[in-house]
């Protein structure tokens, strides 16, 4: 067997040669070349995007010996990825432009990038938690990055120890699978694991899943997210609230349904439960919120409960893998435009208090629209693409025999639907109360026409997008 | 044409927000401008529509999702032209009346032809999903409507509005669900969302999740009826509403719910209908009777007239439940005519009254009926109030008694003591009418009041509304003929 496929991994070899480029780069460059990496990053990204879109009709195999899957569900996955990332990555350079954090910022991106792409492919357990590592430790240092200051630092060592402690319980959740059958691979372990002892079987299921809630901010392993996405610039939270999540998404999906076939262990009820709680409690919290970081945080806790959804009946209804990943997407357009106008308004007057975008429709209209447009996506409006998506995810619920479920969902959205408007309440229905000054670079220009238009084509004409997720469903076994 | 129809109001919306916000008069033109167009275009469907053939006509289909099935399919049904041709026209009207008038020209302009593209959308969706689309297009733009240019509660009530209809319409997408998962698909997808499809399996039909189903659409349909106890929401909205809302939210909006307890429940579920029967009729009953009940108690012209809404919109209920509890063809027609007759006849009349009542709100300062008195002295209002005012309490030669009188026909001929009920609601609400007129028109002037009668584009506004009522009142087979295939074809369901 040959163990050394590296034709089969243009897209991360195009990542990780950035990544390391990036690194003395950052270290070299001054004054005005400091915008340099972040060039350098994006151009990484594109030809990773280039190489990925290659890969997507490929027949599917197992490639590393066996430990990397290169199918469809892992190019579709890492297009999202890169994709998101590289929308991540405009607001965040225009935000530090001219800021001492400037160059660093899009090497812990890049290798936040390289983390959640190379997750999505992985099959040994070895594997998935290097790359998880990989990606957490980015994303802590990206917030690290980007401002000095009490809040920020507090922020990034909230994360890092929760993200530690769940990874770890994670790996612990991970062990007990060899030591159930002896193998790493999740295909090896998917075969073995239908004899194993159901209680152990179970006990190693609830462990790993603290790691992806972790990830995908689920509920019960949720409240590291509030604090962070408030400490950490707006960009930032932009980025870990879409990339990480996608990616947690992906080895979640990768990891069940490999390693844990035909429902065992009674997963599929479990992440419904899951589902429901997260949603609910997300919601529930958002709707007290008065900062808008603190109140999109909370919105993508309940985003997530949303995609949980259709995982939880990812093993038996076909389609179920398209809706996450179209419900991904849509979430990673809406999302970071709604954060890049937050990054605007921090810039500049470094809060985001819900009262300051006060009159936003008077002196900004345009801006002002944008952000109405993400945040009514967010709450499922039509023609945007969050209402497609709600309305596949629910259909997947009750093509799954998850009535309740839908039921739940549906009332959620009605909760959600109260906190979407304050913003848009502060900025239509309320006067101006004094200068609102935004921060104005061409990057956050780009992020917001990009996503705008991602959500609207979505919506509006979402045939090519599902088309191209249907491959989401070539997975290997 | 009709897809050009249903997108020029849309298009004309995105022209003005490119268009120089410096020039206001040249936006206003060109709203009214767009909007006129898409009257004359709708009248142009209305006459090559072919009456006799019945059908969808004007039907165009094209793949939106495939993979789940839903396409972008639009035609038009009797009832639903009847519905679109009212929409274009209160539309323009809405636009002559505010030609000099309400701050933030460009968003104004936009968000009322956005409701105009979701609304005359909706009226000819023939795919639930699309229903759905265009339904919630045409709910975004009212908020902001209530909410920007509305009175002094406004975040309140646009709150109120938008969280009950959202809360309805999710219910009601619910069930749009467990229809699609009902019903088998063609081509490829493996369920569809197509009403004729829907209707053709008649899924669920005898099964006690059909209730449920049957539910969920109720809900989302009754609540933008509005009907009891669903109505919370609606007389805050109209007396927070600026009058062109009002009149929007009144003489188009409603009819989104009417339309789809007619167009959709029925064919999609009538065992269902006809096994929860006296659900729908109580409903329409109680709606009645409590609609004018708790319109009299009101001092308020514009919360009055809101009241008599629901009041008015409980007769299409009715109609509903009574189509359930007999099976008898003549009766049925009879009560859905009445419906469908109701509904146009509801936009005309209450159209016309909120758009009185909104410039007698502004020019006295106060809406309050105690206030006024001796206001016959002003011929063009005093004509107009009295001719709408009859017009809504069912005088013979007026469009509300064309459409009463059916509904109540029907009904005596099922069940006597529903009838004796719809009665007792129609009487109130004629001795709430007169009471309107006695306050505003008769009796001693206050000697404060001093306002200006109607003028010209106030009179654009509401003659053409009022000459209609009189029209479809002497003629109303003028409404009637294009109803009647559509209505014939809902009656003979589920015999």
């Amino acid at each position: 067997m040959n163990c050394l496929d590296l034709w089969a991994i243009g897209p991360e070899l195009a990542l990780a040669l950035t990544c390391l480029l990036l690194v003395p780069l950052a270290g070299l460059v001054r004054g005005k070349w400091r915008a340099l990496p972040s060039i350098f990053a994006g151009f990484g990204m594109v030809v990773a995007l280039f190489l990925n879109i290659q890969t997507l009709n490929f027949p599917q195999q197992a490639v590393f010996c066996g430990t990397y899957a290169l199918d469809g569900f892992g190019s579709v996955f890492k297009l999202l990825i890169i994709g998101s990332a590289l929308l991540a990555l405009l607001p965040i350079a225009a935000y530090f432009h001219g800021r001492d954090a400037e160059p660093h910022a899009p090497v812990a991106l890049m290798f936040a990038v390289l983390g959640g792409v190379a997750l999505a492919g992985s099959l040994d357990l070895g594997l998935i938690v290097l790359f998880l590592q990989m990606l957490s430790t980015a994303s802590y240092l990206l917030v690290s990055v980007t401002r000095g200051g009490k809040r920020a630092n507090e922020a990034t060592l909230k994360y890092f120890i929760y993200g530690a402690v769940a990874l770890a319980v994670m790996a612990y959740g991970l062990s007990f699978l060899y030591g159930l059958t002896g193998s790493l691979s999740l295909s090896s372990i998917g075969a073995a694991l239908g004899g194993a002892d159901p209680v152990w079987v179970w006990v190693a299921l609830t462990l790993i899943l603290v790691g992806y809630a972790f990830e995908i901010t689920a509920v019960p392993f949720h409240f590291w997210a509030p604090d962070v996405y408030a400490g950490a610039s707006a960009p930032v939270t932009g980025f870990i609230s879409v990339l990480p999540k996608i990616a947690g998404f992906a080895g979640l999906l990768r990891l069940l349904l490999i390693a844990f076939p035909n429902g065992l262990s009674g997963w599929p009820i479990l992440i419904a439960v899951l589902a429901a709680l997260t949603m609910l409690l997300g919601n529930l919290a958002a709707l007290r919120q008065t900062r808008l970081k603190r109140l999109l945080a909370y919105s993508s806790i309940a985003q997530a409960g949303y995609v949980l959804m259709a995982v939880a009946v990812a093993g038996t209804v076909p389609g179920a893998l398209s809706a996450a990943g179209y419900y991904l997407a849509a979430y990673a357009f809406m999302n970071l435009a709604a954060f890049t106008v937050v990054a605007q308004f921090e810039r500049k007057s470094g809060q985001d208090q819900l009262t300051s975008l006060r009159g936003l429709s008077k002196t900004a209209p345009g801006t002002a629209a944008l952000l109405t447009l993400a945040l009514l996506s967010l709450a499922g409006i039509p023609p945007l693409a969050g209402f497609l998506g709600k309305v596949l995810l629910l259909q997947m619920a009750l093509s799954g025999g998850l009535t309740w479920l839908a039921v739940f969902a549906a009332l959620n959205m009605v909760l959600g639907l109260y906190y979407y408007l304050r913003p848009v309440v502060e900025m239509y229905l309320r006067s101006p109360e004094g200068e609102t000054e935004l921060h104005r670079e061409p990057g956050y220009g780009w992020a917001l026409g990009l996503t705008t238009f991602g959500t609207l084509l979505l919506g509006i004409w979402p045939a090519p997008a599902l088309a191209l997720l249907s491959g989401l469903a070539r997975m290997l076994h | 044409m009709l897809n050009l129809i249903i997108f020029l109001p849309l298009l004309t919306g995105l022209l003005i927000l490119a268009l120089p916000a410096s020039r206001p008069a040249l936006l206003r033109w060109a709203s009214l401008g767009g909007a006129g167009l898409t009257l004359l275009g709708s009248l142009w469907l209305w006459f090559s529509f072919d009456g006799r053939a019945g059908g969808i006509q004007s039907r165009t289909v094209t793949n939106w999702v495939p993979s789940i099935g839903a396409s972008y399919d639009v035609g038009l049904s009797g009832l639903g032209l009847a519905i679109i041709v009212l929409t274009a026209l209160l539309l323009t009207l809405v636009m002559v009346y505010v030609l000099s008038e309400r701050e933030r020209v460009k968003e104004h302009a936009f968000l009322f032809l956005l409701m105009g593209t979701g609304l005359i959308g909706l009226f000819s969706a023939q795919d639930l999903l699309l229903f759905y689309l265009f339904f919630e297009v045409a709910l975004v733009p009212m908020y902001f409507i209530v909410g920007i240019w509305g009175g002094e509660g406004r975040r309140y009530a646009a709150m109120k509005f938008f969280l009950y209809t959202r809360a309805g319409s999710l219910a009601m997408l619910l069930s749009f669900l467990a229809l699609y998962l009902g019903t088998p698909g063609t081509g490829g997808a493996a369920h569809s969302f197509s009403i004729a499809a829907v209707a053709a399996a008649q899924p669920y039909a005898g099964t006690t999740a059909a209730f449920w189903v049957m539910l969920g659409l109720l809900l989302g349909f009754g609540v933008k009826l509005p009907t009891f106890p669903l109505h919370n929401w609606l007389p805050d909205a109209h007396v927070e509403a600026p009058t062109e809302g009002s009149v929007m939210l009144a003489g188009a909006q409603l009819k989104m719910g009417a339309y789809g307890l007619l167009f959709i429940l029925l064919p999609l579920m009538p065992q269902t209908v006809q096994r929860y029967a006296w659900l729908l009729a109580a409903l329409g009953i109680i709606s009645l009777v409590y609609g004018a009940l708790a319109a009299l108690a009101q001092r308020d012209l514009k919360r009055l007239i809101a009241y008599t809404s629901i009041n008015h919109m409980g007769y299409v209920m009715l109609a509903a439940g009574i189509w359930g509890l007999t099976s008898n063809l003549a009766v049925r027609e009879l009560t859905l005519n009445g419906a469908a007759f109701q509904m146009v006849s509801h936009g005309l009349l209450t159209g016309g009254m909120f758009f009185l009542v909104g410039i007698l709100g502004h020019r006295a300062g106060t809406r309050n009926i105690d206030a006024f008195g001796g206001l016959m002295s002003l011929p063009r209002f005093a004509g107009l109030l009295g001719l709408l005012a009859f017009g809504s309490l069912g005088l013979p030669g007026l469009s509300g008694f064309v459409a009463e009188f059916q509904v109540i026909g029907a009904t005596v001929g099922v069940n006597i003591w529903l009838a004796v009920l719809t009665v007792l609601g129609l009487l109130i609400s004629t001795g709430l009418y007169l009471r309107v007129l006695a306050g505003v028109l008769m009796g001693q002037k206050p000697a404060e009041l001093n306002i200006q009668d109607l003028n010209g584009r106030e009179l654009w506004a509401i003659v053409p509304l009022a000459v209609l009522s009189l029209l479809l009142g002497i003629l109303p087979a003028v409404l009637l003929e294009p109803l009647s295939n559509a209505v014939r074809s809902l009656a003979a369901l589920g015999r």
